[in-house]
Formats: structure tokens, C-alpha cells, sequence
């Protein structure tokens, strides 16, 4: 039986349709970890770089970082507080769903880009303190609509950073590459 | 095995964070119990495994009593919980290096996503404190809105422990650093500690000899740590009998 199988895969049908499966499977493994690559789908396309470009600073929306855990992502209040004295807002087909939003009172539903697992406890504060400025790890954000992630954020990537930062200050190395500093 | 003078020699390193429990003054009414479980997100087991003996408690009130029916007489309620000893059995049998001794804190460590759920460590622990999460326990709406945000939501096949309240530690060292001092003595506490309405629990640096911890500690004067002789350096002391 097996043999069978083999006899006929060795004829020229036989290659091709070897060959066909063997890309088949390929190109699904690269289009699912391409799909992992992609920022999520978000209510509004909101483009990083135009507000970066008027000189808004990452921690006029982003207030948390330089204060807790979190950094936090802003409310549609907070984007009204600008854009209800903008023009564009009530015309601009891309600002729709801000509009929408904030007349109908139900909050634009943001998805997180940059996460960590339950099990990581993060903590921007400390990093901000410890003179680490945004774009380190978020990446370049004049260049970015939604936000990406310029890499991928694992626990090698963080040692790496808290290894190098440390240098050859025992107690601060202790310290930084300590389980319970992130996992609890 | 550990020759009795090497415990001598090592017994005199202190840890770094400490705990005196006075027996003399636990009513015994769970309040640290309850306490712990909401601070630490512990899940409840519900009836069925509780009879398998798969009750998850990081603290649990030791009652035992004396005599004989009807000469029984109770002797003072001991709260027991992670020791956190300077020298733990839980530490070396793990084969996935899951618990860690943290060199930062001082603390025996749990780290969950590292975790393999062999349950060596809790075989292996003399004060049986730790717990296996022997299944993904449901929280009906809305009890997940209590869940503590610090604190790992555990899964399934994996063992956890007290941790000595790290995220609160955590969170006054970051406070304290955000304002440029150190941790000062009793600004936080642990969540058992805290809910103690008789005051029995006592949290605190125990390598400080200024702080209440090790004041308490001195004006009792005559501590037990549980198990001493087994050389696990505890860092929990009770008081009876003062």
C-alpha cells in the first residue's frame, strides 16, 4: 500500500502535486505569521505622525507613563477637547467615527498594540524615571499611523535593554534581572 | 543533610522582609484568610475539591488542641503561611527553576509562566503551604471585577504561593522612589497583616532593627520559627505563651 504511494508520487503527477502541497503549506505559515506582524484593527485610523508632527508631546494623551503602570490610551474627550475646534472634524470622512463617538456618547473602543502577557507586571514609570525616553521601545512614532511595535516585545528583548543599562553595577543588576522585579 | 553548625553559621543572615505572628492575640477569624484571597486573586475551589484537599489558601489558621475527649483543651490559633525561608526545600527540587530565590528581595519566588506544575516543591515543603491550581477555577460575573490588576490571574497546572505581597512592595519602592526617598517602616503593609483586626500579624524589614517588626520581635523576646532544626531559615517568628 505504502509502496503504492510511493511508485506514484515518483511519477511527474505525482512531483507536481508534492510540489503544490508543499507551497500550499508554505505560504499559509507565512501569511499566519504575517497576520501576526499586522497592527490591530483599529475604530479610527489614527495617525501618529500628524499629531506628532504639530509638536504634540506622548504624554499630553499618554499622561500615565511618567506617573504609573499604565500609560493609558486617551478618551474621545480628550481628542474632543482639540478637535471640536478643528473644521476638519466636521467634514473629514476619516474623523466620522470620532464625531460619532462623542455625539452619541459611546466611547471609541481602542485596541492595545503594545502589551505584555497577565503574567509580566510592567511598570512605565520606572522606565520614563530611569531616563528612557517613548520611541526606545515603541519605535518612531513620525513615521507610524497606528502604532507598531518595532520589534518583538520578549523577555530576551527586556534583558537584554536591563543587562546592558546595568553594566557592571552589581546591586543594580540584581536588581533588574530579579524574577519578582516583573513576574508576581 | 545540614550539620547543626552550619545552621548556626547561616542562621545568623538575616532576610530582608520579615513577619512576627503573636498567637496570644489571634481570635482566629479568617480575616486574613479572606484578606489574602482578594489581594492575591486566589481562586475558590468550590466544595468538590475542597474534599480532594485542593483548597487553595496562601495563609490558613493551624487550630490544634490538647487532651483527650472531654479534657480538650484548644491551644492558641496559628497562622500559617510561606516562611519564606533563606534556605528553602521548595527551592532546589524544581526542575524548571520555577521557584527562584529572589537575591533583590530576599523572597522565595513563584514565577508562573516558567511553572510546569510538577508539584515537586510543594511535596517538598515541610509547612505545606503551597497550592496547585488543579483546574482553571471559574469567576462567575461580575467576581472577575475584583480580580487585583497587580497581581497574575493563575491557570491551570500551576503551583502558587504567599508571596510576601511583592506587588506591594513593589508598588511603595516605586513610590518611594518616584519621590526620590527610601521605603519608610509601616507605610505599606501585607493584605493579612492589614485586614488583622487584633493586631497579631506584624509585617516589616526584619534586617532593620529600628522598624516595629524587630522591635516587636525584641520585646517578646522568645520567637519559635517553625521548624528551625530542618536549617530552612524561616523568616516568620510566632510568640505564645508571653
Amino acid at each position: 500500500m505504502i509502496k503504492r504511494l510511493f511508485d506514484w508520487l515518483k511519477q511527474p503527477l505525482g512531483l507536481i502535486a508534492v510540489g503544490i502541497t508543499f507551497l500550499a503549506l508554505f505560504s499559509l505559515a507565512a501569511y499566519g505569521i504575517s497576520l501576526t506582524q499586522k497592527p490591530p484593527e483599529q475604530p479610527l485610523q489614527f495617525p501618529h505622525r500628524t499629531h506628532v508632527a504639530f509638536g504634540i508631546q506622548c504624554l499630553y494623551c499618554h499622561p500615565g507613563a511618567s506617573k504609573g503602570p499604565a500609560a493609558g490610551i486617551p478618551s474621545q474627550a480628550k481628542c474632543w477637547g482639540c478637535h471640536n475646534q478643528i473644521q476638519k472634524t466636521q467634514t473629514s470622512e476619516l474623523l466620522k467615527p470620532l464625531k460619532d463617538a462623542v455625539l452619541s456618547g459611546t466611547p471609541l473602543e481602542w485596541v492595545p498594540v503594545a502589551q505584555v502577557p497577565d503574567f509580566v507586571q510592567f511598570n512605565h514609570r520606572a522606565h520614563v524615571a530611569a531616563g528612557q525616553n517613548c520611541e526606545n521601545c515603541h519605535g518612531d512614532m513620525t513615521k507610524v499611523t497606528i502604532a507598531e511595535n518595532p520589534q518583538v516585545m520578549n523577555m530576551g528583548w527586556c534583558l537584554d535593554c536591563h543587562k546592558t543599562i546595568a553594566g557592571e553595577d552589581h546591586e543594580k543588576l540584581v536588581k533588574l534581572v530579579d524574577c519578582g522585579t516583573c513576574h508576581y | 543533610m545540614i550539620r547543626p553548625e552550619e545552621i548556626k553559621m547561616s542562621a545568623e543572615e538575616t532576610g530582608k522582609w520579615g513577619m512576627v505572628i503573636d498567637q496570644d492575640i489571634c481570635t482566629g477569624c479568617q480575616a486574613c484568610v479572606a484578606a489574602c484571597a482578594m489581594e492575591n486573586n486566589i481562586s475558590f475551589v468550590g466544595e468538590v475539591d475542597a474534599g480532594y484537599g485542593r483548597s487553595m489558601h496562601w495563609i490558613r489558621i493551624e487550630r490544634f488542641w490538647e487532651g483527650a475527649y472531654p479534657e480538650v483543651k484548644m491551644t492558641p490559633n496559628q497562622p500559617m503561611l510561606c516562611q519564606q525561608c533563606g534556605h528553602a526545600t521548595c527551592e532546589p527540587v524544581c526542575p524548571a527553576f520555577a521557584t527562584v530565590h529572589s537575591q533583590a528581595e530576599q523572597l522565595n519566588l513563584q514565577v508562573y509562566n516558567r511553572c510546569v506544575g510538577t508539584r515537586y516543591c510543594a511535596n517538598n515543603c515541610p509547612y505545606q503551604v503551597r497550592a496547585f491550581n488543579w483546574r482553571d477555577y471559574q469567576r462567575p460575573e461580575p467576581l472577575s471585577n475584583q480580580l487585583n490588576p497587580d497581581v497574575t490571574v493563575r491557570r491551570m497546572g500551576v503551583m502558587e504561593k504567599c508571596t510576601f505581597c511583592i506587588q506591594r512592595i513593589h508598588k511603595a519602592q516605586d513610590k518611594a522612589k518616584s519621590e526620590g526617598r527610601e521605603v519608610v517602616d509601616g507605610e505599606f503593609t501585607t493584605a493579612c497583616a492589614q485586614a488583622c483586626p487584633a493586631n497579631a500579624i506584624v509585617f516589616g524589614r526584619v534586617d532593620d532593627p529600628e522598624s516595629l517588626v524587630s522591635q516587636v520581635a525584641r520585646a517578646h523576646g522568645h520567637g519559635v520559627k517553625h521548624l528551625e532544626e530542618l536549617g530552612t531559615l524561616p523568616n516568620v517568628t510566632y510568640f505564645k505563651g508571653g
